[in-house]
């Protein structure tokens, strides 16, 4: 069998391409049950905070922290574990919060409809930024739920965090099962 | 030079072998589905490469249920991630002009 130089080049660029496909794969694979895990945090969080505002408006960070620990063991436990403790995702989590806890309490001091567009939208900035290095599905879940959450914003009235429930729970379950596949 | 393995030499065969062996040893391997999107076969046309592989040792393929419904699992044999490196290695010495 002959095989020229144009055609082993060929196939060795199959096989780049395949290796890549599979690692960002796996990826995409560990990421979409962080999503998923966080479509189930914000959904419970939300609906805790539309009948309970009183109590659970304040407190919402608190549910937040279910979210941390499940995604840090998520990571763990994933398609690609982890073998020593994701110390830098949990030191991401605190430095987004620390930013978030800064512009929305501290210095921009936003009311409770600011505060529940802000912060989805603070971390989907982040998925819509590692899509540049780690695929497109990470921008196209950021960029689109950002946008729908805006729509709320502006035009769901009193339904918004209704609308929040909906798009960041319903929202991220269905992103997650959808990157499972990617 | 060696030659070029003729079991991995096949486009379908040689992308099963590059997805397989971007895994780590000791880690479970790809299902039948996984596959089917990695290399751009059919159910059909990726089970007799499959086959293929299994005779020649390269690939240890499992059948299990999961939840009720039958899953494969395809996982790199040493020997396939040995005879896959070599192809590699022949096909760089041809673009390397040795």
């Amino acid at each position: 069998m002959t095989i020229r130089s144009d055609e082993a080049a060929a196939m060795l660029a199959d096989v780049e391409t395949v290796v890549a496909r599979v690692k960002q794969s796996r990826i995409y694979c560990s990421a979409a049950l962080c999503i998923i895990l966080w479509g189930v945090v914000d959904l419970v969080r939300d609906i805790l905070i539309a009948v309970g505002p009183r109590w659970f408006g304040p407190r919402w960070f608190l549910i937040d922290l279910i979210g941390v620990a499940g995604t840090l063991a998520l990571l763990r436990n994933g398609a690609s574990p982890v073998s020593r403790f994701p110390f830098r995702i949990l030191a991401a989590f605190a430095l987004f919060y620390a930013f978030g806890w800064i512009w929305s309490d501290l210095l921009g001091q936003f009311g409770p409809r600011e505060e529940m567009a802000f912060w989805p939208t603070l971390f989907l900035f982040g998925y819509a930024l590692a899509g540049l290095w780690f695929g497109a599905a990470f921008s196209v879940i950021g960029l689109g739920l950002t946008a729908l959450i805006l729509i709320g914003y502006f035009w769901s009235g009193e339904a918004f965090i209704l609308w929040q429930a909906f798009v960041t729970g319903f929202g991220f379950m269905l992103c997650g099962l959808w990157m499972r596949r990617a | 030079m060696e030659g070029p393995d003729d079991v991995i030499h096949q486009p379908v065969r040689l992308r099963v072998m590059a997805a397989l062996t971007a895994l780590a040893p000791d880690e479970e391997g790809l299902d039948f589905a996984r596959l089917k999107s990695l290399t751009g076969a059919t159910d059909g046309n990726l089970g007799a490469h499959l086959d293929h592989l299994a005779r020649a040792g390269y690939v240890e393929v499992t059948k299990a249920f999961v939840a009720r419904r039958p899953r494969t699992t395809v996982k790199a044999s040493p020997q396939g991630r040995a005879a896959f490196a070599r192809h590699v290695a022949f096909l760089k010495a041809i673009i390397a002009g040795t």
